[in-house]
């Protein structure tokens, strides 16, 4: 098929301004009505270190990061160390030179465009300039519209005053005139522009926060950690303007306990965190189902086990986001595919813990994080907004009240007429502390059997494809975006493929994992772990036999990584 | 607290006790801080549906089953935690954490300092038997060295560590100490800790006749002395010399220290109202921002 994306992948130091020049190309391309999907690779250190940003633009939706990069932008030696095993005949790179760090050796078939960045911005008086000369010379070069560029610089560098803005739009114009000096040879292209969409553009965790506060968030308690702290800066941000709270807390056992704190005294609550963060939150979690508190939790899953790979990709919490913590204590586990979900799906999580009274834990993903993505607009009007159930002032007030579908009346205090405790403790209907077995099991009944309409309540798993097929491909996160590329390119090729993508991940809705699974000869599933877990689940709770295909290196995968497994193992 | 907001009721000590029956051993201090509490929420009218009482993990931490109330019985250490966001959520109500020095300074210390320090509105009553009862008997922060218990059978390697410079140097704007055995005392340090607008903290002996065999009745009577009457509880300086002993050597009991500050509900609240938030407020607006 006709090649209608482009992906420019700019590397370089960090603090050197790779990612603005990025995110300068992603708003430009999104201001010119193209879909947008970023990726970005940071150091763990605060200053230094290869940082990489990558835009996949194109007319039409794009699913994930891409394969490899069409266009390489190379600010220093390291970068392009880095990245030069990715040179293949036909792709290009722009690099800083002469002048510049290092001397590229050119492979067979690469066409290189050498541009003075640091020797230009030097002579700009400002080594901080350099990321400005890159940008007009990567928009003269990749037809990456100069105006619209111009209009998010000017947005962007108009309240530091118009010496600053002058001042940048001029580097620009100087890497402009430095490409087009040079005689291009390559046929990339951004897309032309056309009307855009109503389009938002966000990273994934602004789109957390983004969908708590539509979903009428009122509480917030954060405390800072790797991937997932700026969901927290959005929050804070925006929710006084709501009239809500954000507190930092102490650390993530405190944030946990301030959120069921203020989910107890009636507030829409929630906190966001990391895996190290998770396992400190999971004694608290166990309290919150044994009191039956709303609880709403993101994870922003990173590269574990303990400080692991903090800045790195990976989906390996799911263990713990669906069994971590002692005795049964049941939950609700919801994932994120993109940037849309973590809009719409933080509306879902908050809105199921209110409904059922229990944590619900949404997944989202390292890369998923700092990507960001053109989405379309969320509307407030557009969400269902589901509220806990409220006593209705009638007769005994029971916090434990064994109802028809196990969810018990809720009160506020301050309520007049319904004292009572929200416990740890084993209960009994009106919370006091019970060990009597028959309490016991009605008790842990409940519990469970108040999540069984999750699965009907919540929408049914997408299934990419129809009829019979020789290979289903099951993953969840942000690995379903890389498989329906890979599901497209394969039918393209004329092989029989199907796509099963979970959102729900607990409880899991076997019959629907079951009946995708007998109309494939085979299942794989691939995921970005070291064991398989979501492979595992499935054997546990299923008698599908899956072929389970983990990859744990702090990337996400690549549609071709997938069609390539998909090939060997049919 | 600020209580002028609340209900006033009409209520007799006794009223406020629940219908759970107090499960503490016969001569156990903590019966006696009960009937403090009881007291001062008679004295201060507090009506119960306007309370939260909430706790950890203990003998102590029990205490919201007695205390007619909305209220939480939570985790080990976390009842501080758990009361800070309740607090915020409900800024308007008196909420009162009851619990033990374990469960306090032990577990439950990497909680204490920030209540303090952030001068959340709330009420914290340490029932301070220097051991771990509900577990039978181990050492706690606040113990003796020479206090052979559980793990300790040959004597405690630590020192213990005093609760009350702990708060005033984290900035608590209520301290205060009692003992058990002075229930009239005890009810009038935890009134005032009620009323008080800010993060107060009353530090109460509480003897523990089933495992602490060294800190009887007799000596916290021994060790306790009331502040002598020209105390400025307004001067830190005093309060710190106070809470270090007093010039006999004994143990102060009474107001060390209160002083007014803003709480974290109210600087909070500044936040709000520097943005100009209000609930009606059209998130649409949010969602403008990130428009290309």
């Amino acid at each position: 098929m006709a090649k209608k994306d482009l992906v420019i992948r700019i590397g370089g130091e960090g603090g050197e301004g790779v990612v603005s020049a990025g995110d300068f190309i992603a708003a430009a391309c999104a201001r010119a009505g193209l879909e947008v999907y970023t990726f970005k690779t940071f150091p763990a250190e605060v200053k230094g270190g290869y940082c990489m940003y990558q835009v996949r633009t194109s007319s039409e939706r794009v699913y994930n990061q891409g394969d490899t990069y069409d266009v390489f932008c190379a600010f220093n030696g390291e970068a392009y160390e880095l990245n030069k095993h990715l040179l293949v005949p036909g792709s290009v790179m722009v690099y800083d030179g002469p002048g510049g760090d290092f001397e590229p050796e050119i492979p067979e078939g690469v066409i290189a465009y050498p541009i003075p960045m640091t020797k230009t911005a030097l002579a700009l008086k400002s080594k901080r300039s350099k990321n400005m000369v890159a940008l007009g010379a990567l928009s003269a070069l990749f037809n990456i519209s100069e105006a619209t560029l111009k209009e998010v610089l000017t947005l962007k560098f108009k309240k530091k005053g118009e010496d600053i803005l002058n001042f940048n739009l001029g580097a620009f114009d100087e890497g402009k005139k430095l490409a087009q000096a040079l005689e291009k040879v390559d046929e990339f292209r951004v897309a032309d522009a056309r009307t855009p969409d109503d389009v938002i553009i966000i990273s994934g965790n602004d789109a957390c926060g983004m969908g708590a506060i539509l979903g009428g968030l009122e509480f917030f308690s954060a405390y800072p950690i790797t991937p997932a702290t700026e969901i927290a800066k959005f929050v804070a941000t925006h929710i006084p303007k709501k009239a809500g709270t954000l507190l930092q807390a102490e650390d993530e056992i405190a944030s946990i306990a301030q959120l069921l704190g203020a989910s107890y005294a009636g507030k829409k609550s929630m906190t966001a965190t990391s895996g190290p963060g998770l396992a400190l939150m999971s004694e608290m979690l166990g309290m919150a189902t044994m009191s039956e508190t709303p609880c709403m939790l993101v994870d922003v899953q990173r590269g574990g086990p303990s400080t692991g790979m903090p800045t790195k990709h990976e989906q390996s919490d799911l263990f713990i986001a669906i069994h971590g913590g002692h005795g049964d204590s049941p939950r609700i586990v919801l994932s994120v595919e993109d940037v849309n979900d973590c809009v719409n799906m933080s509306v879902d999580a908050l809105n199921l813990a209110e409904q059922y009274q229990c944590p619900v834990i949404l997944l989202s993903d390292g890369s998923l994080a700092f990507s960001t993505q053109t989405i379309p607009a969320p509307k407030k009007e557009n969400f269902k907004i589901v509220n806990r159930r409220k006593w209705d002032c009638k007769g005994e007030y029971k916090r434990y009240e064994l109802t028809g579908d196990n969810i018990s009346p809720m009160a506020d205090p301050g309520t007049p007429g319904a004292q009572h405790i929200a416990t740890g403790l084993e209960h009994n209907e009106k919370g006091s502390p019970s060990w009597d077995i028959h309490n016991r099991d009605l008790q842990m009944d409940k519990r469970y059997n108040k999540l069984s309409t999750v699965i009907e309540n919540y929408h049914d798993t997408e299934i990419d494809g129809e009829g019979e097929a020789d290979l289903g491909i099951i993953t969840w996160g942000s690995t379903i975006g890389v498989a329906r590329e890979a599901v497209e390119r394969m039918r393209a090729e004329g092989m029989k493929v199907k796509g099963f993508y979970p959102k729900l991940m607990w409880p899991m809705p076997v019959e629907q994992y079951e009946a995708f699974a007998k109309t494939c000869k085979k299942i794989l599933v691939p995921e970005v772990n070291y064991l398989g877990q979501l492979s595992h689940f499935i054997r546990a709770e299923t008698s599908i036999d899956p072929i389970s295909y983990p990859i744990c290196q702090g990337l996400p995968f690549t549609p071709s990584q997938i069609i390539a497994k998909s090939k060997e193992v049919l | 607290m600020s209580l002028a907001a609340l209900n006033k009721v009409e209520m007799k000590p006794k009223e406020y006790k629940s219908d759970v029956s107090v499960v503490w051993c016969p001569g156990c201090g903590h019966h006696g801080i009960l009937n403090g509490i009881y007291r001062a929420l008679s004295e201060l009218g507090i009506d119960p549906d306007n309370m939260m009482s909430i706790s950890g993990i203990g003998c102590s931490s029990r205490t919201p089953y007695f205390i007619k109330s909305y209220k939480m019985h939570t985790l080990h250490g976390r009842a501080g935690a758990v009361a800070t966001g309740a607090q915020l959520a409900q800024p308007d109500q008196c909420v009162m954490v009851t619990g033990g020095d374990g469960d306090g300074f032990s577990i439950g210390g990497g909680h204490m300092p920030h209540m303090a320090r952030k001068n959340v509105n709330l009420t914290y009553v340490l029932f301070d038997n220097g051991i771990y009862g509900l577990t039978k008997g181990q050492y706690s922060p606040t113990s003796r060295p020479e206090m052979t218990a559980y793990t300790t059978p040959y004597g405690g390697p630590e020192e213990p560590m005093n609760p009350l410079l702990y708060m005033l140097t984290y900035g608590a704007t209520y301290v205060a100490q009692g003992f058990a055995g002075k229930p009239k005392i005890c009810a009038e340090l935890i009134k005032g800790a009620l009323e008080h607008k800010g993060f107060s903290y009353v530090n109460i002996f509480s003897q523990c006749p089933s495992f602490n065999k060294i800190d009887t009745v007799q000596y916290y009577r021994d060790l306790v002395e009331e502040i002598p009457e020209g105390h400025d509880p307004s001067s830190l300086g005093q309060a710190i010399d106070v809470a270090r002993g007093l010039e006999n050597g004994k143990s102060p009991m009474g107001l060390l220290y209160k002083v007014d500050k803003p709480t974290l509900d109210e600087k909070l609240a500044e936040i709000v109202t520097k943005v100009g938030g209000h609930k009606d407020y059209d998130v649409n607006k949010i969602v403008d921002l990130y428009r290309p």
